[in-house]
């Protein structure tokens, strides 16, 4: 998620690498264990899924009949989920590409400052705080009252754009804050128009973080699932799919399915990541 | 947060000194027509008549009447409250000795931790709450592994579909909204005043209880925001966990508009949940917190 860029954002003081140890000693034993729990509760469950899902069982579950790769090629050759899995990326880029576009712009306006700011400021996070059952519902109600068809690419879309908004205004903006503005003072001085500086200084800068940005707001939307199901109609996305084959009942191939998203979502983030490290590599 | 524009600065052709209303206006016309708009219509229509030919346009409190006077919504509020505060409890209880521990940890192993953090909750939600089923379920990996050790000999029941798997749900799926926030106000923290306290005779409990943690209210009130508003419109989690006595407020407010097609009564119900919402976060009161700790930079 957006929120990954932050872990190591702040300029750290170079005092830390001398934490009194007087105080942590006690404490280090019993704090290590407790972690090694703690992320065996975390990955625990993700392992068991893992390992099911090479299962030759036809039910979900133990015991363990022998490995097979069978389950990945029936998610594989059903048609419905291609079809789901492309609306998903698709629905992803798009979402990612407006948010980002609308942050990038609004994070220029707030960096010069404009009427009523704070204002849009809480309106930008509003969704944020808004259970997203509401933010899903409210919509329903928008498009309905309108008689606009529940579709991919306009109801859903929506329901993207407004869920990864925060996101990705909080990111970007960050990064927009910090960027220097005697750069731009230099090479508006040296004659560069209003578009060369924009395209030859601000944006090279922040390339990595509006990549960034892009990655996990299609981490972000890949995922999104509430806001979705009540504007969705008859298309569907991964984890619509996937919500109805575990309500309708547990088919065995779900495990299979459940690996495959993790990897998409996971692979998705861990690039924005990397990106994000780059961008703040270059800023600093 | 947001720097003016010094009147001198205005004659250098900066990219940012465009008018700001022009550059905001994208945000603005979409945050009005797709967020204020719909928000609108929904508290107007909490007003409106269902009738089985449909919603009408009305001012009445019949809905809100309905909401309020049986004991059935609001008892189901009260219950949706009480989990909310309990996950917020849970987690923030199994979160703050590992965001200390990470604040602790120094170089590679930081950075690999927190990354490791982080990987689980990049998947989407509906993936984490489905892996319990079968680990919880009647035939699931918890029963199986006790038969074959001769713990028990019938599968246990009580595994599955009942509060305590909410709870459980719940915190699986919404920690890292706690442990994130407390891990970046303790890593901030100056390790001059751990010094301090130490210098000045504080035992390593009392640095605990009367340094460290006052210190990290900051993200324990962000991360608290955010946990509760994350399990008090929970949908996903009591609909795959829980049993028919442990759906929450979201699965009614989401029967209205999914099955029942009372579109009226389901939005008084989102509009009584989102004001309950609101006087609670206005009781912990922190928005400020709440945004640093998402982007996790005073930016």
């Amino acid at each position: 998620m957006s929120m990954v860029s932050a872990t190591t954002d702040f300029p750290r003081p170079a005092a830390t690498t001398r934490a009194p140890r007087a105080a942590r000693n006690p404490w280090k034993a019993a704090v290590v264990i407790y972690a090694a729990a703690f992320y065996c509760f975390l990955y625990g469950p993700i392992a068991i899924i893992a390992l099911l899902s090479f299962n030759k069982s036809e039910v979900t579950g133990l015991p363990f009949l022998g490995a097979t790769t069978h389950w990945y090629h029936v998610v594989f050759s059903r048609p419905d989920l291609m079809a789901a899995l492309f609306n998903s990326i698709s629905l992803g880029l798009l979402s990612g590409a407006m948010a980002t576009t609308i942050a990038f712009l609004l994070g220029l306006a707030f960096r010069r400052g404009f009427f009523g700011q704070r204002v849009v400021l809480g309106l930008v996070l509003l969704p944020i705080l808004m259970p997203g059952i509401i933010g899903g519902i409210v919509l329903l109600i928008f498009f309905g009252y309108l008689g606009i068809r529940p579709g991919l690419y306009s109801t859903v879309l929506v329901a993207h754009v407004n869920w990864v908004l925060p996101f990705v205004f909080l990111t970007l903006n960050a990064r927009l804050q910090g960027l220097d503005r005697a750069m731009e003072e230099a090479a508006a001085d040296l004659g560069a128009r209003t578009h060369q500086v924009m395209w030859r200084v601000v944006l090279p800068i922040i390339r990595p973080a509006l990549i960034a940005t892009l990655l996990f707001s299609f981490s972000l939307s890949f995922d999104e699932f509430i806001r979705t199901l009540f504007v969705i109609g008859y298309d569907r996305t991964i984890p619509v799919v996937f919500w109805i084959a575990i309500v309708e009942r547990l088919s065995p191939e779900l495990p299979a399915m459940a690996v495959i998203t993790v990897l998409i979502s996971t692979a998705g983030s861990l690039l924005g990541f990397a990106f994000s490290a780059r961008s703040r590599i270059k800023n600093s | 947060m947001i720097s003016r524009t010094q009147p001198g600065r205005l004659r250098t052709r900066l990219v940012t000194s465009g008018p700001g209303w022009l550059l905001a206006a994208p945000a603005v016309l979409w945050l009005l027509v797709f967020s204020v708009i719909p928000i609108g219509l929904m508290a107007a229509m909490s007003f409106w008549k269902s009738t089985i030919f449909g919603t009408h346009p009305d001012f009445v409190f019949d809905n809100y009447k309905r909401v309020f006077s049986s004991s059935l919504y609001i008892g189901q509020l009260l219950r949706t409250l009480r989990i909310a505060i309990s996950t917020t409890i849970i987690s923030l209880v199994v979160s703050f000795p590992i965001a200390l521990l990470l604040a602790r940890l120094k170089g590679p192993w930081k950075s690999t931790f927190v990354l490791l953090l982080f990987v689980p909750f990049w998947s989407s939600y509906v993936v984490r709450t489905f892996v319990w089923l079968p680990i919880l379920g009647r035939n699931g990996v918890i029963n199986d592994a006790l038969i074959a050790l001769g713990v028990i000999d019938q599968p246990l029941d009580i595994l599955l579909y009942n509060q305590g798997a909410v709870l459980l749900g719940l915190v699986y799926v919404f920690t890292l909204f706690m442990t994130l926030p407390i891990y970046v106000t303790l890593d901030k923290l100056d390790p001059a005043l751990l010094e301090a306290a130490n210098d000045l005779g504080a035992r390593p409990l009392q640095t605990l209880l009367r340094v460290i943690v006052p210190l990290s209210l900051p993200g324990v009130m962000s991360g608290s925001v955010m946990v509760f508003l994350l399990s008090v419109g929970a949908y996903v989690t009591p609909q795959l966990l829980g049993g028919s006595s442990s759906l929450m407020f979201g699965n009614i407010i989401a029967s209205q508009f999914l099955s029942d097609n009372n579109w009226a009564f389901g939005s008084a119900l989102a509009v009584t949940m989102m004001v309950v919402v609101m006087a609670v976060l206005s009781v912990l009161g922190r928005f400020v917190g709440l945004q640093q700790g998402l982007s996790g930079s005073s930016g």
